[in-house]
């Protein structure tokens, strides 16, 4: 047990270190991405003021929360870029054959798909996020307490599973439908949508969905009400909502790497 | 003792969808699919022994890519079993790949835009190669295939036959004790041909590593294999020696004959006449019915010949045949 996870824990290291090094082949890219990034999402936030401003708050979701909320999506999702994004390439690979060659690696193969790309440049992803999140927590009148600390830690781990969870489903259909459905985008939107504005202020049949059957309410949405004591809208739920998204996390993990197991055997491989 | 490789009554099944032409044909598949069952792998039997250089070879759409991918793990077969080195590749893939190399020719493993030397190494550590295996291996297989000059050069810069060298190293680094090559010498010039078929002549010596070899390059086939397997239409049509297998399809040779000056009776009982250019007049002859000594002291009686050479049908002539006699109509 203990020699699989070394063995297992040193090929990831390896294709850490050489994924660092084929980003480094590229640096006009990672300059460009350097630019691009902050500029997307401060002017996010910076709609976000006026929206608030000049109307009024988002179901009672004021500035510094909406700030609040929208730091901590962007974290979580920054964190998920940076170790997962090979989730989204899953059906490309299953038209393409890609699988071929993980398969002919005595290891597990979603595992190889995960580690064998560590995204670096994500980590821009990651600055503005903090930022936004830490201007938001103090003007929210966020406590950094290490119990708090805490829970934001299990919050952004269960968060990162909900999306690699999400991501990985949606991929695997490819190995039913073969066809290039590219659902990656169609889940981004939904995602910000769902987690960088109060669910709150959907419709009740929204908010059940985001909560019951595709659970990415609870990546920010309702951690950030928990630690803010905000309104979480029309659903109320037990406990702490800090100690669920964890347990999502990884119940949502589990079920999307037994659908990826699933369609594993249904995998034709293409062509030659 | 033990088959390396067992295969019993294999069969893969797909499923097709008819699709119509036209904007009201795509309209009519999408609601009313009509699907058909069509089995690409159709009951295959064989089984190799360990240290065997087998040549599993057939026309475009056969079923070999099939085969070899259910071997391999994969793919999974509709019904039949496979064991290779006692194991099924179902039923524990992670075991039975550690023992294999595969080395596709239209694909590479190798890292695009690293050195080759990264790729190996990341191979060394999914294999759990240890550090002095490794290193011995990495030297032969770096003296014999050559890859000293490139050994620190991007994968995307490389020829297509240093690529192809680095990528039947990579597949060895393991020490497999199968190696299934898919097409390795594609494109490649006739002395990179040469190195490679060289080098599984000599891990097959050296290390009784057992080779299976599907190609179109019959020459390979020649050069290498001492059996072959023939597949068409999902089921094996042809399995033996490669000598055999020529005889058996193909029992006659050529004699070339060039007379000296024009003649009119050319016709001779042992013989047929398959074609005549000015002066030189192709005979064919049945091995089984005279030797080619025999005919040619028959044909000097009465011919002025001025020069003689003998033909042997080769593998590609066998093989042609085989497609023919056995394609569907």
């Amino acid at each position: 047990m203990v020699s699989t996870i070394k063995h297992y824990v040193s090929v990831a290291s390896c294709w850490a270190r050489l994924a660092i090094q084929r980003q480094l082949e590229y640096p006009l890219f990672l300059f460009s991405w350097l630019l691009m990034i902050p500029i997307q999402y401060f002017s996010g936030i910076w709609m976000l003021k006026i929206i608030v401003d000049r109307f009024q708050a988002l179901n009672g979701w004021d500035f510094p929360q909406l700030t609040f909320l929208y730091g901590l999506g962007l974290i979580s999702h920054g964190i998920f870029v940076v170790f997962f994004i090979n989730t989204w390439s899953i059906d490309h690979m299953v038209i393409n054959g890609g699988f071929d060659r993980l398969l002919l690696r005595p290891m597990n193969v979603f595992f190889q798909l995960v580690a064998s790309y560590v995204n670096f440049i994500g980590l821009i992803d990651c600055i503005p996020g903090i930022i936004i999140f830490v201007y938001g927590a103090e003007i929210a009148g966020f406590e950094w307490s290490l119990v708090n600390i805490g829970k934001l830690i299990l919050v952004l781990i269960g968060g990162i599973l909900i999306r690699a969870a999400l991501f990985t489903s949606l991929g695997t259909i490819a190995f039913w439908t073969k066809r290039n459905g590219s659902m990656v985008g169609f889940a981004l939107t939904m995602l910000e949508r769902a987690t960088m504005y109060p669910l709150s202020m959907y419709p009740y049949f929204l908010q059940a969905l985001f909560t019951f059957l595709i659970p990415i309410g609870f990546i920010s949405f309702y951690p950030a009400a928990e630690f803010l004591h905000a309104d979480s809208g029309g659903i109320d739920l037990p406990l702490s909502f800090a100690l669920w998204t964890p347990v999502v996390g990884i119940i949502c993990f589990l079920i999307a790497g037994g659908i990826f197991k699933f369609g594993m055997k249904n995998y034709e491989s293409a062509g030659s | 003792m033990d088959a390396v490789i067992e295969v019993k009554d294999l069969v893969k099944e797909y499923i097709i969808v008819k699709k119509e032409s036209g904007l009201r044909g795509s309209i009519k598949s999408l609601l009313f699919p009509k699907k058909t069952k069509f089995n690409g792998v159709n009951g295959i039997s064989f089984s190799i022994s360990p240290g065997e250089i087998v040549g599993y070879i057939g026309p475009n759409g056969a079923g070999k890519s099939t085969t070899i991918k259910m071997l391999t793990g994969i793919l999974h077969p509709t019904a039949g079993s496979i064991k290779v080195c006692g194991i099924s590749p179902q039923a524990d893939r992670k075991a039975v790949v550690r023992k294999l190399g595969v080395v596709f020719g239209q694909r590479t493993q190798l890292y695009w835009d690293l050195r080759l030397g990264e790729s190996f190494e990341l191979l060394r550590r999914i294999y759990q190669i240890d550090q002095v295996s490794y290193e011995e291996n990495l030297a032969v297989l770096t003296d014999v295939l050559k890859l000293h000059d490139f050994m620190n050069t991007p994968v995307r810069q490389l020829s297509l036959g240093q690529r192809m060298r680095g990528d039947i190293a990579a597949s060895m680094l393991h020490s497999p004790s199968v190696l299934f090559l898919d097409e390795p010498t594609i494109g490649l010039d006739a002395d990179a041909k040469h190195a490679i078929r060289n080098f599984i002549k000599e891990i097959n010596r050296t290390r009784g590593v057992t080779v299976i070899l599907t190609t179109h390059d019959l020459d390979d086939v020649e050069q290498l294999c001492s059996r072959i397997i023939v597949v068409n239409n999902g089921k094996i049509v042809e399995d033996g020696p490669i000598g055999s297998i020529i005889h058996k399809l193909t029992p006659h040779r050529m004699l070339v004959v060039e007379l000296q000056e024009p003649c009119q009776d050319l016709t001779t009982p042992h013989a047929t006449v398959i074609k005549q250019e000015g002066l030189k007049i192709w005979y064919q002859f049945e091995k089984e019915s005279i030797s080619a000594s025999e005919l040619i002291a028959a044909l000097s009686q009465k011919l002025p010949i001025q020069d003689i050479s003998v033909k042997e049908p080769n593998v590609e002539d066998a093989i042609r045949e085989v497609y023919k006699t056995t394609a569907t109509v």
